[in-house]
């Protein structure tokens, strides 16, 4: 289990990734991108417990006492959900401060050094806002139900 | 006609709801942005419907997301029929937000109570505005998502269990909704609702599997409406929700279902050929088909509602039954509409359904908001359990006697109106049906089962209001505090049910706009702007 995992999650992440940038102009987005990060994160849960990540990862100290309502991990995710709602809603509000309808979005194409040519789009941000509440919202309610 | 204000609605609950979720940390501050958010909603709601209905230039206002073009892009419409179902929601929002902010305790309004409303507000906002099939699913779900939180809120044995009946039966529901919706969306090749009238009505088109893909739909609007035989998560759900979002749910969720057999049914299948016989139901348009199973339906939902909600022993299940009997009153309506092939009685039930609609939402707000004043005071909502609460609070005792006289339907309240137009429909539907047997029973049936429930709620309305105020003070009633602030709100509510009856000249017009606008397929399809060249 732990050795499968630790050959899938970066290559999960790496998916991931690319589903999530590539998403405004072919299939993926945000939505896609955040639920396969879920799925990485699920399966180091699955693996290795839920306080891996804050011992072995962030070599912090846990606090085993707590609810899990109030666990660090646990706000984290939470406050990563709001925060990606307020970004989703005001990306689409953002349209309307130019003038345009609600949800427009426009792109401009940006020459970077070593990259070349780069597609710059307003639909990230967005997207950016879908991902963090897909992945706080998702894994708030894997940890809370997981831990019960 | 495109405005900025078609979307505005939706804007101002989102808005609301993502910063309500931000400053939870802050109530005093959450919960004032909770309220004048609301109380904005409804101000704009207001202004939508005086720009759609009331204006000199009024007309069907259309919203691109995005900026992109019907059919493909998704489309908000404003038109009359949406504003009334607004508005409708609108009022209940502003009376249920305020309530709560009195009756939920401060430690249960902080569990995400106010951003969980907004979303409730704006699924049942969404819903009545979109312009696309999908997206009407979509927003479906953004309600009903919050409406299982809502039904588990106080988190007990008793509400965990219906919130998963509830949940378990919704996700049947939608599946068979998206189910339907994808082969309406294979049978026609678009999701646009009037680009989806547009190709259903040009000569030639295919039109047979419109009928059994609509029937999955119209299962799904009807278990949302808690229409017999799908009533049966009513009154468990009601009973485990928070009374001022059982108001919410009473009034404006169920309503939304309504509104979607409306939308679909009559702009965006109405004018289509159906050639398809199914056994025993005549006709060619979908309508027809949609009618005997929209009337059965309604009577069924009034005699259920009806005899549960007499044999009833608690406040609240009472009115959760009786909340299924007068859906079914407003389907009656709406199915003597689809019956018919005569443009007026058609708009006459339409017409009717929607003034019932209104009437339904202000009255069983009130009650349901009541209830939570008598569950303050006396701490249960048990019939045997009340008694003699007209004593204590006379001002009280007289503003739940005005929700429960507009139930039964006394002149000058909202709800004279509501039957009045009711069993006006009923019995033109019976003149219509001279010398056509079947047809004159059916009329017959309908007009003795509306008597029957007309007569049942007022045997439950008279039984509620003589068990909890009338007789000798019960001891959980007299030991109670009365909260005079909640009262004082519900005063204000008793007002607006007697001004809807009372002026009600303004309401007419803008119902008569509103049934007008959902017969007019034309004018949908104009206001999305497909009119002439793709038909």
């Amino acid at each position: 289990m732990r050795t499968t995992a630790r050959i899938v999650v970066p290559i999960i992440l790496v998916v991931a990734i690319s589903l999530f940038l590539q998403g405004h102009s072919l299939p993926g987005g945000g939505f896609i991108g955040g639920v396969l990060t879920v799925a990485a994160f699920t399966l180091i849960y699955v693996a290795y417990s839920l306080d891996y990540l804050e011992v072995g990862v962030l070599d912090r100290e846990v606090d085993y006492d707590r609810q899990i309502g109030e666990h660090r991990t646990v706000t984290a995710y939470r406050r990563l959900f709001k925060f990606g709602l307020a970004v989703t809603v005001g990306s689409g509000l953002a349209a309307l401060l130019f003038d345009e309808p609600f949800l427009s979005q426009d792109y401009e194409y940006v020459h970077l050094p070593l990259f070349g040519e780069i597609e710059l789009a307003s639909a990230v941000v967005f997207d950016i806002g879908i991902f963090c509440v897909v992945v706080g919202g998702l894994l708030t309610i894997f940890s809370v139900v997981g831990a019960e | 006609m495109t405005s900025w204000i078609a979307i505005a609605p939706v804007l101002v609950a989102i808005v609301t709801g993502t910063v309500a979720l931000l400053v939870r940390n802050w109530p005093r501050l959450q919960r004032a942005i909770a309220v004048s958010g609301t109380v904005v909603y409804a101000a704009v709601v207001g202004y939508l419907s005086w720009r759609v209905v009331f204006a000199a230039d009024a007309g069907g206002i259309l919203y691109q997301l995005g900026g992109l073009e019907a059919p493909f892009g998704i489309v908000l419409v404003a038109d009359e029929l949406s504003a009334f179902m607004l508005a409708i929601t609108a009022i209940v929002a502003v009376y249920a937000v305020v309530f709560s902010v009195q009756f939920i305790d401060e430690q249960n309004q902080r569990v995400y109570y106010y951003p969980l409303f907004q979303f409730l507000l704006l699924g049942a906002t969404g819903a009545t505005l979109t312009g696309d099939l999908f997206n009407l699913f979509v927003w479906f779900e953004v309600m009903l998502m919050a409406s299982y939180v809502f039904v588990a809120f106080y988190g007990n044995a008793q509400h965990t269990a219906a919130a998963v009946r509830y949940v378990v039966l919704n996700i049947v529901g939608s599946a068979l909704m998206l189910l339907g919706i994808g082969g309406l969306y294979a049978t026609t090749g678009t999701l646009n609702m009037a680009d989806m009238a547009v190709q259903l009505s040009a000569p030639g088109a295919v039109t047979e599997p419109v009928v059994g893909l609509s029937a999955l739909v119209f299962v799904t609007f009807s278990l949302k409406a808690g229409l017999a035989p799908f009533q049966f998560w009513v009154p468990s759900a009601y009973r485990a929700a928070p009374l001022p979002i059982v108001a919410v749910f009473a009034g404006a969720t169920k309503k939304v279902g309504i509104y979607a057999i409306i939308r679909l049914y009559f702009t965006v299948f109405g004018d289509a050929d159906v050639s398809a016989t199914v056994p025993a139901v005549a006709g060619d348009t979908a309508l027809a088909f949609l009618a005997p199973a929209l009337l059965l339906m309604g009577l069924a939902s009034i005699l259920v509602g009806g005899f549960g909600a007499v044999s009833r022993d608690s406040l609240e299940e009472l009115l959760a039954y009786s909340s299924i009997g007068q859906i079914g009153f407003i389907a009656v309506a709406v199915g003597i509409a689809a019956a018919t092939t005569a443009g007026e009685l058609r708009h006459l039930g339409i017409f009717a359904a929607l003034i019932f609609a209104l009437h339904h939402a202000v009255s069983k707000g009130l009650l349901f908001l009541s209830t939570g004043v008598i569950q303050d005071i006396a701490g249960t909502t048990k019939l045997s359990e009340l008694g003699g609460l007209g004593d204590r609070s006379p001002v009280f005792a007289s503003v739940f006697l005005v929700g429960g006289l507009s139930l039964v339907g006394i002149p000058p309240l909202a709800g004279f109106f509501g039957k009045l137009f009711v069993f006006d429909a009923a019995t033109r539907q019976f003149a219509a049906a001279t010398g056509d047997t079947t047809a004159t029973a059916a009329a017959v049936l309908t007009l003795g089962v509306l008597f029957l429930g007309a007569v049942l709620t007022i045997l439950y309305a008279t039984r509620a209001w003589i068990e909890t105020f009338w007789g000798s003070q019960s001891e959980a009633i007299r030991a109670g505090v009365v909260h005079d602030g909640q009262i004082a709100v519900l005063a204000t509510l008793a007002l607006v049910v007697l001004a809807i009856g009372v002026g009600f000249e303004p309401v007419y017009q803008f119902a008569d706009a509103a049934s007008d606008a959902a017969l007019d397929t034309d004018g949908y399809i104009e206001i999305v702007g497909l009119g002439g060249e793709t038909g």
